[in-house]
């Protein structure tokens, strides 16, 4: 497998408080890799550092190159793409007009397919506050998803879907990654969501690295259940 | 994705723009007093500078204390511009006046566009106060506190001075080219730019990390509102034949900016309504007491609670209410 996105050395500090410390982590293309751990492990701390939404220590290289000090908004146009904790799509504006608006901001993409695979063509003149949250979360995957993005970073995607809308998620993030041969980082806190699609696994816990390894390997490591329960598993 | 943005409802919306400036013109020639043309006159003017406080507001979120500067720098750039000082033709030299504050706004928008709300709002304050301070000292300049009068040449793009300084003939002039800022600013909206303008106004961090740099965009709409209201000031001094730095003062744009939120800035003519109705309101209001500012500001809260989106809003609702639809834009 390719490695196509290469963290080193991420930290982050909040004043006197190390939110991240020396996290080094590696995407590879067609393959899902979920960052798990506890609430304040600094999982979304790491997506907003390589991200480039906030600063912090260390370096991220895209196919080899230093993309450290680029701006989110050349990011994008290299191939990383981002979804957001909370919602973050333009209430105002129909599906059709924002995903228009992201397939130019990408230079271009497959929106057809993309709306298609998502299910939303029945809603694409609507205006996104007129649709289901559901349908809500589905267009902010598709915002991140145009443009045939490389490295696709997703902070919590299924947060506030139900537990079918979540399976339905699933299902496209892992027809996705391998279809589109993208590299995922996935960030998420449904369990059955993570240990269904993702290929591998990191757990953090209180800004540190904890452990890495296939879902299947750590899903009885007593490491990752201390870390989850707290306690000497 | 190709057949998004209407040219048909355009055209038809162009023609009903312009059907309407040529009745007004026609109504306001037939049955127009001789006060009722000066209060037009003066109405349209103002329009600009509350035209673009309300663009602004509905473009982008922010909302200026300032924008009696471009309006002032406006007026200011006529009154050089035609003086014996300027080395350019009048025309081309009335034609440049635009741009030039549209530039120099363009280069303040990188700078206060990074602020949002309260910031915001007191950064114009203070850049428009400092170009009223700036007008008041530098006499050499603009003649200081006395002012600058300004001799119009006999002839200005065909017209006879006389007519351009005429209040029939300065509402006619004025309500036409307002009639096509507003045109201008409809297609604009529909244009991706304008779709890109809205987006901004509703998730700039988003925007960003779709590709986009935002702040260049959001200094362009701050600029393009700067132009409008410089547009303002140009038609002020040709009417005015005079400039003084009262025209800059932070009052000239609070007066403009209750113009704005009167009218309200939900649909896109909304400041202009404002504009108008707030000339009205001072003329019958000051008939009846000197505090009619206090009457104003009770009207304004009125208005404001009864109808959240202004005159505009309410009116559309009406126009809703009856089954004839408006576009609506999704603004502050």
């Amino acid at each position: 497998m390719t490695v196509r996105f290469r963290c080193v050395d991420i930290g982050k500090r909040y004043g006197g408080l190390a939110a991240l410390q020396g996290i080094n982590l590696e995407l590879e293309a067609g393959i899902v890799h979920g960052l798990i751990g506890p609430n304040g492990a600094g999982k979304s701390t790491f997506i907003d550092v390589v991200s480039g939404r906030s600063r912090g220590s260390g370096q991220v290289f895209l196919d080899g190159r230093d993309i450290t000090r680029m701006p989110p908004s050349e990011r994008r146009r290299l191939g990383v793409s981002r979804s957001f904790q909370r919602t973050s799509i333009f209430l105002g504006l129909t599906i059709r007009e924002q995903l228009y608006l992201a397939a130019h901001g990408a230079g271009g993409g497959h929106t057809g397919e993309l709306v298609e695979m998502l299910g939303l063509g029945s809603v694409l003149d609507e205006r996104a506050e007129d649709v289901s949250y559901g349908q809500q979360r589905l267009v902010d995957l598709a915002l991140a998803l145009v443009g045939n993005p490389v490295v696709l970073l997703l902070d919590e995607p299924a947060a506030g879907l139900s537990v079918a809308e979540s399976q339905v998620l699933a299902s496209h993030l892992e027809d996705i990654a391998a279809r589109w041969n993208v590299a995922v980082l996935l960030v998420e806190h449904d369990m059955d969501v993570v240990f269904r699609i993702c290929h591998v696994l990191t757990v953090l816990a209180s800004g540190k690295w904890l452990v890495s390894g296939p879902p299947a390997q750590l899903r009885n490591d007593p490491a990752v259940i201390r870390a989850y329960f707290g306690g000497t598993a | 994705m190709k057949a998004m943005f209407a040219t048909r409802a355009e055209a038809i919306t162009g023609l009903i723009v312009a059907l309407a400036v040529i009745m007004a013109s026609v109504a306001v020639e037939a049955w127009g007093t001789r006060i009722l043309v000066s209060l037009l006159s003066q109405a349209v003017i103002v329009s600009f500078l509350a035209f673009a406080i309300g663009f602004l507001a509905r473009t982008s979120n922010l909302v200026s204390f300032g924008h009696a500067a471009p309006f002032g720098l406006g007026a200011y750039g006529t009154a050089w511009v035609l003086s014996n000082g300027s080395p350019l033709p009048p025309e081309l030299g009335l034609l440049l006046v635009v741009p030039a504050v549209a530039g120099v706004f363009f280069l303040v928008g990188l700078v206060v566009s990074r602020l949002e709300g309260i910031a915001f709002g007191m950064l114009t304050l203070a850049l428009g106060q400092g170009f009223f301070v700036a007008a008041s000292k530098f006499r050499g300049l603009t003649g200081g506190a006395d002012g600058r009068i300004i001799d119009l040449p006999r002839r200005l793009f065909g017209l006879r001075a006389d007519v351009v300084q005429s209040p029939y003939g300065m509402f006619v002039i004025g309500l036409a080219i307002l009639a096509l800022v507003y045109l201008a600013l409809r297609a604009f909206e529909a244009t991706h730019t304008g779709r890109l303008a809205a987006a901004i106004r509703e998730n700039d961090e988003r925007v960003r990390f779709l590709g986009y740099r935002s702040r260049a965009l959001k200094a362009a709409v701050f600029a393009l509102s700067a132009a409008i209201a410089a547009l303002g000031g140009v038609l002020y001094a040709l009417y005015q034949g005079f400039v003084s730095p009262e025209i800059l003062h932070w009052s000239y744009s609070g007066s403009a900016l209750i113009m704005s939120i009167l009218g309200g800035t939900s649909l896109l003519w909304g400041p202009i309504a404002g504009a108008f109705a707030f000339f009205f309101l001072r003329q019958e209001l000051s008939a009846l007491t000197t505090h009619w500012l206090a009457l104003v500001g009770a009207t304004l809260v009125v208005v404001t609670v009864a109808w959240p989106s202004g005159l505009s809003g309410g009116i559309a609702a009406l126009l809703s209410r009856l089954g004839l639809r408006t576009r609506q834009g999704a603004a502050p």
